[in-house]
């Protein structure tokens, strides 16, 4: 299994099964994790976080949808309601979906997926993570104050002259932000720097790729975020203001500039699940990915492109006609960056030997909703449809498409396939699968209502709506539950596993993913000697150990 | 372990590198900085004043970025990081402005003599002049520049 | 110190450490230029659409003050370009007293702003809602006077940060930290302050002379 290892592998049986001296009994005590310079601590101290940011996001969801099971007051007043969806917006996405997979799952794996023995900057490393953390506590203590109610997206000029607490928000918002950059930053550096011997780039893992992609984004985008943020708060505190259309000021401009970081950041959440996908669908198919050029280059075009799309946002805003227009043809660029990719996971999963795990039915839920929340998302990307579905729930069923059925069904399958190598252990593969379908089932069950709601006129952010609605609006509620239910047991069922779970053993998958080539868990230094790779990094050609199937090409 | 890059070679010529240069960027920096405060004193008519005001600012730029921060001797990734930056900054400015540059007349703001103006024909371009006051009953008649008459300022809510 | 102490356990080399911390900061500076490419996108659209108001506050601004200030800020750049060039060969004292004096042009560079902020508070041209000047009242001055604050403020915090960094990094050229093996530190210091130098050479033609 290790032939690919230059160096002299050890013999199969004096590979432990479970590794005695792991990175996570390197050192012991509290403050051996606080001022940790390991990667592999800080990504798994990110991937706890963001899990409790994702359940406090969810507990808002729930009290939103609770709020909607009937048309007038159902368990809130209308001032509450708006704080509710904008800290539903503003925890799911600063706190959850921006940092999950590339804090938590990046910065586990880049550097052992390059044989490197840790990102360029371990301290800048540390420091992304208490900048996580300096930034969400501002923005809680915003909340237990009331919260903002303006949206996530803070549009002037009522950002910049409500009541209610908006500021910490911001401020929070804009620490986070710095957060996301020094991880950009350190991963940009680490994967043109540390690559271990016969690493090239086009020898790189997929998962890198999109990771490097998602880094570009968060360094070009994030600071243009920042300092629209600052201008919001500076305007809202001190009436130093830009925005102020009774002095002239332009609140378009604040749109402009938001979208500016906003758009792109969709695709700081999108590529790392892509990335996930990347390496999951050839351990799933046990095959070559078809494509590797192909599938690199689109991630880099989707963060490249990703840039130009900004203006579908403001289509009935006021931007001009000609900047509408340009914005709709740009926009629909993305979306070929996008086929390439489902077209080339599918080619890949094509007689391949495909072993139907957990983690591999998130991935055939993550490629139905990404093909229609994609689809979706070009259809509202047209200014003529767009003008009738926008602020409707047709977009918001969109980007929660997007957002839980792509973004979180690959945060559930990088969950469940490195599961085994962060931990050592196997968690119970038929609660994986149950709990995989409900969440799938109850996806579909709380967003396919919200398109037709949508359709039929429902404006977004209503705290009441007409009768006509209302069935719809029940569906979605009860289909929420359903999720809420399934994400319960897959913390029950995987909280078990890290005592009871059943010894993984370095490779339990057969994967021939570069990660998959030491212990798990993997030691302090990732490799116990410093790797040197001889092969491709998805290459299946020689079939792994365990495999039922002979590899098919 | 990792790979090497060239930086042997960047290095060398670093090395070797005198102090000269740094003076004459100086001194170039000067001489940009006397021509653009002389040719803002011309008075050059607009957009021109614009223009020349940023073909110094951008020369004085290459000069700093390429000699006093090194570029010129280190390659590759620190000259695409640089640039890239710049496309971006050019792309939101860009964009941004043809918005405004592009909108019906009446929705930007402040524009006071713009109130006057008819909404841009078939060819979004190029907009037609002022009408007769008497053929456009919804606007209303000519203000000082500034707020429309008669309308006080908001007190924002604090 | 020998140079190979300075490398840290993950780096094969000095040399690719190097590397990596110069990529490492031009990747930083590429986010402070974005940051500031909010203003200058604000400013920019705003004059576009005021530019006989943005003339005239312009105005209001004295030219010789941001024009000094400009050469204040590019001989620093000068010194501290000299700085590295001297650290690296070795020549941690002189390299130590360029750092002091670009530390000197950058206080006095802070002193001259001051000066001009005072002079707009007095005349009553001052952001947002704070504007009170009775002589320029064309709709679009206040907006100037708001972005050129914050322009000019934020600009100013960043030569702040960069005047502590040089501070530092002064103190360690003294001591003799610094040779042709290992000067990154000096070398990203400087970089930072050719950035506030950069982003001040758009700013001063921008806000004071068109």
């Amino acid at each position: 299994m290790s032939q690919s290892l230059a160096t002299t592998p050890p013999a199969p049986a004096d590979v432990p099964a479970y590794n005695p001296r792991n990175y996570l009994n390197a050192e012991a005590g509290i403050t051996s994790w606080l001022f940790t310079r390991d990667h592999k601590r800080i990504g798994l101290m990110f991937l706890v976080l963001t899990a409790v940011a994702f359940a406090i996001g969810g507990f808002f969801a729930m009290l939103i949808r609770l709020e909607l099971l009937t048309p007038g007051p159902t368990i809130m007043s209308a001032m509450t309601y708006n704080r509710m969806f904008t800290l539903h917006g503003v925890v799911m996405i600063f706190l959850f979906m921006i940092p999950a997979i590339p804090s938590g799952f990046g910065n586990f794996f880049l550097p052992v997926m390059l044989g490197a023995r840790d990102v360029a900057f371990p301290r800048i490393n540390l420091l992304s993570l208490y900048l996580y953390v300096i930034g969400a506590t501002i923005a809680l203590y915003g909340m237990i104050h009331g919260g903002a109610d303006t949206g996530w997206t803070f549009y002037t000029p009522y950002s910049t002259t409500t009541v209610t607490k908006v500021v910490p928000i911001l401020l929070g918002a804009f620490v986070l932000g710095f957060s996301s950059i020094l991880t950009g930053l350190n991963f940009i550096v680490t994967t043109h720097t540390l690559r271990a011997p016969g690493i090239t780039w086009m020898r790189m893992p997929l998962f890198v790729w999109s990771i490097y992609a998602t880094s570009i984004i968060q360094i070009l985008a994030t600071p243009v975020l920042g300092i629209t943020l600052l201008l919001v708060a500076f305007e809202h505190a001190f009436g130093w203001g830009i925005f102020d259309p009774a002095r002239g000021g332009d609140p378009i401009l604040f749109q402009h500039m938001f979208w500016f970081y906003s758009h792109p950041a969709v695709y700081i959440m999108v590529l790392p699940a892509m990335a996930v996908m990347s390496e999951v669908v050839c351990a799933s198919a046990r095959k070559n990915i078809f494509g590797y050029k192909a599938v690199a280059f689109s991630s880099l075009g989707i963060a490249f492109v990703g840039f130009f799309t900004w203006g579908h946002h403001l289509f009935t805003s006021g931007q001009s006609t000609l900047d509408a227009g340009v914005f709709g043809v740009l926009s629909m660029f993305v979306g070929i960056f996008t086929a390439i990719k489902v077209f080339n996971w599918t080619a890949t999963l094509y007689k391949g030997a495909v072993q139907f795990t957990t983690w591999f039915a998130y991935f055939c839920g993550f490629i139905f909703l990404l093909v229609f929340g994609g689809m979706t998302g070009i259809a509202l990307a047209t200014v003529s449809l767009d003008i009738h579905w926008q602020d409707t729930y047709f977009v918001v069923a969109h980007f929660h498409f997007i957002m839980v059925g792509v973004v979180i069904m690959a945060w559930l399958a990088a969950i469940h396939y490195w599961w085994p190598k962060v931990f050592g252990r196997l968690y119970s593969e038929g609660w994986g699968l149950v709990s995989a379908v409900l969440i799938i089932l109850g996806f579909n069950a709380t967003f396919i209502p919200q398109f037709l709601l949508g359709n039929a006129g429902m404006p977004r952010r209503y705290y009441s709506y007409p009768e006509r609605f209302w069935a719809l609006n029940v569906a979605s509620t009860a289909g929420a539950s359903l999720l809420a239910f399934g994400f319960i047991i897959i913390l029950i069922y995987l909280l078990i596993s890290l005592r009871y779970g059943k010894i993984a053993g370095p490779n339990p998958w057969g994967s021939r993913g570069y990660e998959w080539e030491t212990l798990s868990p993997p030691p302090t230094e990732n490799f116990l000697e410093d790797p040197v790779f001889t092969r491709g990094p998805h290459d299946y050609t020689e079939v792994p150990e365990g495999a039922e199937v002979k590899h098919a090409t | 372990m990792a790979t090497t890059t060239n930086s042997h070679s960047e290095h060398d010529r670093m090395e070797h590198a005198r102090a000269t240069r740094y003076w004459v960027v100086w001194v170039a920096l000067l001489a940009g900085t006397v021509a653009t405060f002389l040719l803002s004193r011309v008075h050059l008519p607009s957009p021109f004043n614009l223009l020349v005001a940023l073909f110094i600012a951008c020369t004085k730029s290459a000069l700093v970025v390429l000699f006093f921060m090194h570029l010129w001797d280190h390659g590759g990734a620190n000259r695409l990081v640089f640039a890239t930056s710049i496309v971006f900054v050019t792309l939101l400015i860009g964009l941004v402005v043809l918005d405004n540059a592009t909108r019906f007349t009446l929705t930007n703001p402040g524009r006071g003599p713009t109130l006057q103006m008819e909404p841009p024909g078939p060819d979004i371009l190029t907009p037609r002049g002022p009408p007769e006051p008497a053929t456009r009953p919804d606007v209303p008649p000519v203000a000082e520049p500034g707020r429309g008459a008669g309308i006080p300022a908001p007190e924002p809510a604090r | 110190m020998q140079p190979e102490a300075y490398v840290a356990h993950h780096f094969p080399n000095l040399r690719q450490q190097e590397h990596a911390a110069r990529l490492g900061m031009w990747l930083f500076l590429a986010t402070e230029i974005l940051l500031f490419a909010g203003l200058f996108t604000a400013y920019s659209v705003y004059r576009f659409l005021f530019s006989d108001a943005f003339k005239a506050a312009s105005e209001r601004l004295s030219a010789p003050l941001g024009t000094l200030n400009t050469v204040i800020l590019i001989t620093s750049s000068l010194t501290v370009a000299l700085a590295h060039h001297w650290a690296h060969h070795g020549r941690g004292k002189a390299a130590a007293v360029s750092l002091l004096v670009t530390l000197l042009f950058a206080a006095s560079f802070l002193v001259i702003k001051g000066f001009e902020w005072t002079h707009d508070f007095h005349e009553g041209l001052l952001p947002g809602r704070y504007y009170a000047s009775t002589e320029l009242t064309v709709t679009g001055a206040p907006m100037f006077f708001t972005v050129y604050f914050l322009m000019t403020g934020l600009h100013g915090l960043h030569v702040v940060v960069g005047m502590v960094v040089l501070s530092v990094i002064m103190v360690q050229c003294w001591l003799g930290r610094y040779d042709h093996g290992y000067v990154t530190p000096v070398e990203l210091g400087g970089m930072y302050w050719h950035l506030v130098d950069l982003i001040w050479i758009f700013l001063y033609p921008l806000l004071y002379l068109i």
